[in-house]
């Protein structure tokens, strides 16, 4: 692990192959569930917007999300179109603008479990002008990234080479061309060579090779076969770790699966 | 005519960040640095702040005017 925050996650996985990290990528963004509005029942509405428009935006609102506690709809044992209390969440909201202009928030919507609520309370989802309403009830479900982007847990999971800078201590006088020229100060002279500071922030661009003077030139960039760097930007429904780990477990079911298919 | 709730190709959550954004950008703080203590980093993230306009404040303007009126009406014909 190299650095982690509430949202953040990025890893440094040595090991495995390009084909590897990729499947656990794309599991990252369409297999791993969470919890989204998916149907709005619009009781009044007067305000500016039509109602489409603010059902979609109730949808992209990420909600936090409770992944044992809840079933995705087409696994729930109810069976039923509009779900029970194991596969939705209803959300209610009622705003009317009495004196003048209002905003209304994410936050005033009200959740019939106090776990399931928005990531932020500050989204703004409609203004109301003075003498408009909007009352709805929204409700909630488990989704997956594949179907709609709305149920994606993440808003980058990317994977980049461990990158492997040389330096040819013979060849290189120090110019500081190198240093000049990177866009991402990986590089640094100290005492009259130049060091590799940060490699991490490498993006393989190479210009610090075509820039150098020297033929050929004395400084090499490549990349590891087996080391990644792995990076997760969680929306916040999830800790990324959390979805890291539900996106192994995704991917080896869908191993044994295929294993168990082939056998037959 | 009102911010997007998420930057249209990560997906970052954005909506909660515009009042800030808009309010500092007012203040006269440079756009660029304020977008970088609200930790919008990817190009794609911060042209939706740096490219949005917020029209419903306008368009709202107009319901008021007809609120206003109307309540104008109901006063008169009241008397």
């Amino acid at each position: 692990m190299l650095e982690r925050d509430e949202k953040n996650l990025r890893l440094l996985i040595r090991g495995a192959d390009a084909p590897f990290i990729n499947a656990l990528r794309r599991n990252v963004i369409a297999e791993v569930p969470c919890m989204a509005i998916d149907d709005v029942v619009i009781i009044e509405n007067s305000s500016v917007f039509h109602d489409e428009i603010i059902a979609h935006r109730l949808g992209l609102i990420p909600l936090k999300t409770d992944l044992d506690g809840y079933n995705l709809p087409e696994e729930c044992s109810c069976k039923s179109e509009f779900g029970c209390n194991l596969c939705r969440v209803i959300l209610t909201l009622d705003r009317e603008a009495k004196e003048g202009a209002i905003t209304v928030y994410s936050g005033d919507l009200t959740s019939e479990n106090p776990n399931i609520v928005p990531v932020s309370d500050k989204i703004p989802i409609v203004k109301l002008a003075k003498g408009q309403k909007l009352r709805l009830e929204a409700y909630a479900r488990l989704g997956k990234g594949k179907n709609h982007a709305k149920w994606q847990p993440v808003s980058l999971c990317s994977y980049k080479y461990l990158p492997r800078i040389n330096i040819n201590g013979e060849s290189c006088d120090a110019c500081e061309k190198c240093v000049e020229i990177c866009p991402r100060k990986v590089l640094a002279k100290r005492e009259g060579k130049i060091e590799v500071r940060n490699l991490l922030a490498c993006t393989l661009c190479r210009d610090c090779v075509d820039v150098c003077p020297k033929q050929p030139p004395a400084i090499e960039v490549d990349w590891e076969k087996n080391a990644f760097i792995f990076s997760v930007e969680s929306t916040g429904v999830l800790p990324p770790e959390r979805i890291v780990m539900e996106a192994v477990k995704i991917l080896n079911k869908d191993l044994e699966e295929l294993a168990k298919q082939i056998e037959v | 005519m009102i911010i997007p709730i998420r930057c249209f190709t990560c997906g970052k959550l954005i909506g909660d960040k515009w009042e800030e954004f808009a309010r500092r950008v007012k203040m006269g703080e440079d756009a660029g640095d304020v977008l970088d203590s609200l930790g919008i980093k990817r190009y794609c993230c911060r042209r939706m702040f740096l490219s949005h306009v917020e029209i419903i404040d306008e368009v709202l303007r107009f319901y008021e005017e007809a609120e206003k009126r109307r309540e104008a009406r109901i006063q008169y014909y009241q008397q």
